[in-house]
């Protein structure tokens, strides 16, 4: 289920922790110096790279979870993700609850809108900082959260999108072209993962342009269709060069592009002028921080009183950690944010927020220190 | 003579003149022809307190002697609490003498209005986040910078281009040019709006956002205003640049502007009733744009 071993985990570090951070802190220090040739690039880039470059990351975090389905992988079966979403549910609620509550107080209610922001959860980060802090069996629950926070985030983007406009009947009926073809491939044992990535994946990208959702998130129905091995490798573990299954192809060949992606994403989206921003800056870190510790518990509550039970070992302070934890926002806040506001002044400011949501890890480190709940 | 003491006496003469350029700018008064469109312009004003009755006192004060009837509000029309008695306090009542007088106010919103104002009726909004209206001779079209998509910026793009009067004048709060160090230019906007606004020839531009007064040389033709100090000030904020046309971040201040078939006449005008800067503006006929004194 997590079986990196610990220098497969630092590489894991290496490899998904620090192309994002490069890009946005080259894009802040840009923006802030020549801000005219900063956006003048990032404008003619910004739809390749948040648009069409990004269906292979989410591709490759779908990947994670399809694989997490199989056995051995954490969603087997399906049952054990229930409490963990109906957590999810409790985090993302308070924290959205919170954030539109603190904007008001600090007098920019404008920034309302971005409420589906407090959603996102970065998995990677969240499963790094787990593992450094938690002990072995609460990082698949971590991950779990972080898992289904998105999720409901990804559903809050397409419907509450202050100035999209949603047209789910065309998003629908090309999305049921995208995912029969999918379908037809898998029945016909196509063993290669191109004609599900260009074909039904390329129709899937159409589908969510057309509807009204944001693209990048083209591959996340079809992945489930790739042949995949019959258990799971591993959360973030690499797929074996020699592995022949498609899903495992499709992340060898994509790994690499991907974070140039992630890299680029981080460029692009990244970059808030220090000018912009006001008081409403904090509303999103408060929010998570204080939001999703105690939405986890409320959230385990009605799971538990609904008969539902928690992971052994797994008590209040575990939650409350775990809580912090999942309030690192970063790249899928980023995502969340670019996907939901238009340049200007409110998406600077709410993505310094999701930057300043990194204060969750320290936070995290010192709740397991101080609720002693930490790998010691 | 030696040339420095040629320098310094050409350095008096040109400073003597300069002087007396703008005491005149100041001092130019508005046509007040009567088939004239009049309006002011207040930006970031809703705060409550004593310095925005002060301003509205000074608006109702020109009012009598320049009777505008339309107010085009920059955004950050409200501060703090938004509840129906705030509206009273902060828009009704420093207002009322205007409003009695059927003066018109036309909003766009700023980052610290809430969406919802949009369907305050004084504001006249029609519950849309922006929209477009003529009066005589001129097209307004009010923006939401706060949230600028690309559906509002083809509606800009599509408005001004069927636009067929003669004045062509865009407002919203975060300005696309300025020289105050608090917020500053807000460039990322402007490299989506300043295109459309350059290839359908708008003239002149209201912002408010920073709270001081601020004339800006015309970009690609076009005037852009900064009149965010009719509530609040940032006192001695501005860091006049080689754009600044000319500025004032001493007091509060407010804007009259006086569109007379190809002018348009303007003052900047302190809580005082000082006029701190004013001028006009000339468009030539046909699509040229316009040309500044």
């Amino acid at each position: 289920m997590l079986r990196a071993t610990f220098p497969q985990f630092w590489a894991f570090a290496l490899e998904h922790l620090l192309v994002l951070p490069l890009g946005a802190a080259i894009a802040l220090i840009w923006v802030n110096v020549s801000p005219e040739s900063y956006y003048s690039f990032t404008y003619t880039i910004a739809f390749t790279v948040n648009d069409v470059a990004m269906v292979f990351f989410f591709g490759l975090m779908t990947k994670e979870v399809v694989e997490a389905t199989a056995p051995d992988g954490l969603l087997y079966p399906w049952r054990r993700a229930l409490l963990p979403v109906i957590a999810a549910v409790g985090a993302t609620t308070v924290s959205a609850l919170i954030y539109v509550r603190v904007v008001d107080v600090l007098d920019e209610p404008a920034l309302r809108v971005a409420w589906p922001v407090t959603f996102g959860t970065d998995i990677a980060l969240s499963y790094f900082v787990g593992r450094l802090i938690l002990r072995r069996e609460l990082v698949p629950f971590v991950l779990l959260l972080a898992i289904a926070s998105n999720a409901l985030g990804f559903i809050a983007i397409a419907l509450f999108n202050p100035t999209g406009e949603l047209r789910p009947v065309a998003g629908a009926a090309i999305m049921a072209v995208a995912i029969g073809l999918a379908l037809a491939l898998r029945r016909a044992r196509v063993k290669s993962f191109w004609p599900y990535v260009l074909a039904a994946g390329g129709v899937s990208w159409f589908a969510l342009f057309r509807g009204g959702v944001h693209p990048a998130l083209a591959l996340v129905p079809i992945m489930p269709f790739l042949p995949h091995a019959p258990r799971d490798p591993g959360f973030f573990v690499d797929a074996s060069p020699d592995a022949h299954d498609a899903l495992s192809r499709f992340e060898i060949v994509w790994r690499h592009p991907a974070q140039v992606a992630l890299f680029f994403f981080g460029l692009v989206n990244a970059g808030v002028s220090f000018h912009a921003l006001e008081p409403g800056t904090w509303g999103l870190p408060i929010a998570v921080i204080a939001g999703k510790p105690v939405g986890i518990l409320i959230g385990a509550g009605v799971a538990l009183a609904a008969g539902l039970h928690l992971p052994q070992r797994v008590g209040w302070r575990e939650l409350v950690t775990v809580g912090f934890i999942t309030a690192i926002g970063f790249s899928v806040g980023l995502f969340l944010c670019t996907a939901l506001l238009p340049p200007g002044q409110l998406r600077a400011e709410t993505s310094m927020g999701d930057l300043l949501t990194l204060a969750a890890a320290p936070i995290a480190l010192v709740s397991a220190r101080l609720l002693r709940v930490g790998r010691g | 003579m030696t040339s420095p003491r040629r320098a310094i006496i050409s350095t008096v003469f040109l400073l003597t003149a300069a002087g007396f350029a703008a005491l005149l700018a100041q001092s130019a008064p508005l046509p007040n022809r009567p088939d004239s469109l009049k309006f002011a312009a207040i930006g970031d004003n809703g705060t409550g307190d004593r310095p925005q009755y002060e301003i509205a006192e000074q608006m109702t004060k020109a009012h009598a002697t320049f009777p505008f009837d339309l107010v085009i509000m920059l955004g950050d029309n409200m501060y703090g609490r938004q509840t129906p008695a705030d509206f009273v306090k902060k828009f009704e009542q420093p207002y009322a003498a205007l409003l009695k007088a059927n003066v018109m106010f036309q909003a766009s919103l700023g980052n610290h209005d809430r969406p919802e104002n949009v369907s305050y009726r004084p504001y006249n909004m029609n519950g849309q986040r922006y929209y477009t209206y003529a009066r005589k001779n001129v097209r307004f079209l009010a923006l939401d910078s706060t949230l600028m998509d690309t559906k509002q910026l083809e509606w800009v793009d599509a408005t001004l281009g069927g636009a067929r009067e003669d004045w062509k004048i865009c407002y919203f709060h975060h300005p696309l040019y300025s020289d105050a160090s608090r917020h500053g230019s807000s460039v990322d906007l402007r490299l989506l709006l300043e295109p459309i606004f350059v290839r359908n020839g708008v003239h002149v531009v209201f912002s408010g956002h920073d709270h001081v007064y601020e004339r800006v040389k015309p970009q690609k033709g076009i005037y852009y205003f900064v009149s965010g100090a009719a509530g609040q000030l940032r006192r001695g904020n501005m860091r006049p640049s080689a754009e600044t046309a000319a500025s004032f971040d001493q007091d509060l201040s407010f804007m009259l502007v006086e569109v007379a078939g190809l002018e348009m006449h303007f003052q900047a005008i302190s809580r005082s009733g000082r006029v701190v800067d004013a001028g006009v503006i000339r468009r030539p006929s046909g699509a040229n744009p316009p040309t500044a004194r």
